[in-house]
């Protein structure tokens, strides 16, 4: 018997398409929820309210010092012992989205204290309050450099959405697990599922490998 | 050019900006050991000394980019800044600041232009969204402000395209494009390459002569003494001496004066 069996892989693509597109999916919902959610964990970080900053400071240890896949069944297995009942994408969503969001945050904040205190100095000295100077100078520049290190969360994001599978969320590794429990062709279906993951991955890898380049480069070489 | 850029050399006695017995530390360090200094509407003051002397301390409590521990200050009769602000006050002294800061425009030494927008994006910026100008009104004093420091073929630029010099003429026009009433000049020239010294303070003295009332921090001493109405020498946080740059390059009285421009003039 044949290790790797074509006709087996060609029979099972379809639902293990339906799941990939599924991991893609999950990826992208958190992708925008976090951008957004770390965003506000940072600028609440770096406020001068004090509950504000240790609440944040608290919420980013707790993430950083807990597993994800803990986090992951304890959001849909622990909560609705308190009567928090999330179904099982949206359970993957909430998880995915506050572990990523504490490491993005960081990013950001490292984003926003690598903008020099003479670019503060410039937009104050014109009048301008610091929620102004944060909106129109200091982020544009310093989401501009945390482009690359968003990109890498982002591609190890992909990969550990599989994690949502002792969720019961079906992307493409869960559904990969369900065929295999009925035919047993484990070296087909892992390695396919394998190549898929790279197939998104490996281009993505490259993308960001580029956008490294370009936000190296200056401003104004960008529009040339 | 229009004559938004303040009145024109009015020999009025008018005070644009009075500082009296200002103190700041930083820690233990004592950096301003109570100044006292005016300056006359349309006047052109220059702050002379060596560093650490205080000279751009000075400049940057004026517009509270430090703030001082004691003393006033008063723009163009309004108090900016005065000891003594309890908590109260200042919460709602934000809006003041930024008032304040507004009203009068500063220049850095190391032009410090938002390198992400263009050389435009940067002037408008302040007038669009702080003053809430029209788009188009501040694009079209902003191109009058380029023609006026000759960047007019340089508006889309960005600040990286451009040399020193002309970083720190869009610096200039972008401080202008907010119709301040004195511009604060803080060591303008001293990032920049010798040939490139001149292009600044040629734009510089023409803003003095449209009657600008100015307050510059500089080393330029020929600059100091063919513009200035008045010079001023600063050493160790305090006004040591200060006269018409006849006197104090002609005649300066203080020992401390005398030895300072004798080690930066080199006779």
């Amino acid at each position: 018997m044949e290790l790797f069996n074509p006709a087996i892989a060609l029979a099972n693509l379809g639902p293990l398409l339906a799941g990939l597109l599924l991991t893609i999916e999950l990826t992208f919902v958190v992708i925008v929820l976090s951008l957004v959610f770390a965003l506000l964990v940072a600028l609440g970080g770096m406020s001068r309210i004090r509950p504000l900053q240790w609440l944040v400071k608290a919420y980013i240890e707790a993430i950083r010092g807990t597993p994800l896949l803990l986090q992951l069944v304890y959001i849909y297995y622990v909560l609705p012992e308190v009567g928090i009942r999330l179904n099982s994408f949206t359970a993957g969503v909430v998880a995915l989205t506050l572990n990523y969001s504490a490491y993005i945050s960081e990013v950001y904040r490292g984003g926003i204290q690598a903008i020099s205190r003479g670019q503060h100095d410039a937009a104050a000295a014109l009048g301008m309050t610091g929620a102004l100077a944060m909106r129109r100078i200091i982020l544009p520049q310093a989401i501009r450099l945390v482009i690359p290190s968003l990109g890498n969360y982002f591609i190890s994001l992909f990969k550990d959405t599989a994690l949502c599978s002792v969720v019961s969320i079906q992307e493409v590794l869960f559904t990969a697990q369900i065929l295999a429990a009925q035919n047993f062709q484990y070296f087909t279906l892992y390695t396919v599922v394998g190549a898929m993951y790279f197939a998104v991955s490996f281009p993505a890898a490259r993308l960001v490998g580029y956008l490294e380049r370009v936000t190296r480069a200056g401003y104004a070489r960008r529009r040339r | 050019m229009s004559g938004s850029q303040g009145p024109p050399p009015d020999r009025s006695e008018r005070l644009m900006l009075e500082i009296q017995d200002l103190h700041k530390y930083f820690g233990d360090l004592h950096v301003l050991r109570g100044i006292n200094l005016s300056v006359k509407v349309g006047e052109v003051v220059c702050v002379i000394g060596p560093s650490g002397s205080g000279k751009s301390t000075l400049l940057r409590c004026i517009n509270h980019l430090e703030v001082a521990q004691r003393g006033c200050i008063r723009i163009d009769g309004q108090i900016a800044y005065r000891d003594g602000n309890d908590e109260k006050s200042r919460a709602h002294s934000n809006r003041r600041i930024a008032a304040v800061r507004a009203e009068v425009g500063m220049v850095f030494q190391h032009f410090n232009l938002f390198p992400h927008l263009t050389v435009i994006g940067n002037i408008v910026e302040a007038p669009v969204h702080v003053l809430r100008r029209s788009p188009e009104a501040a694009r079209r004093r902003a191109m009058e402000l380029l023609g006026q420091v000759g960047l007019a073929d340089k508006a889309s630029a960005y600040p990286e395209e451009l040399s020193g010099g002309q970083q720190q003429r869009a610096a200039i026009a972008r401080a202008l494009a907010m119709d301040p009433k004195a511009m604060l000049f803080d060591e303008a020239t001293s990032a920049l390459d010798p040939e490139l010294i001149h292009e600044v303070l040629s734009v510089m003295r023409d803003l003095a002569e449209r009657g600008m009332t100015m307050l510059v921090v500089t080393h330029e001493m020929n600059f100091a003494r063919q513009v200035a109405a008045r010079v001023i020498f600063m050493d160790e946080g305090r006004i040591v001496e200060e006269g018409t740059p006849q006197q104090i390059f002609g005649a300066p009285s203080e020992r401390r004066t005398q030895e300072f421009l004798r080690n930066v003039l080199g006779h």
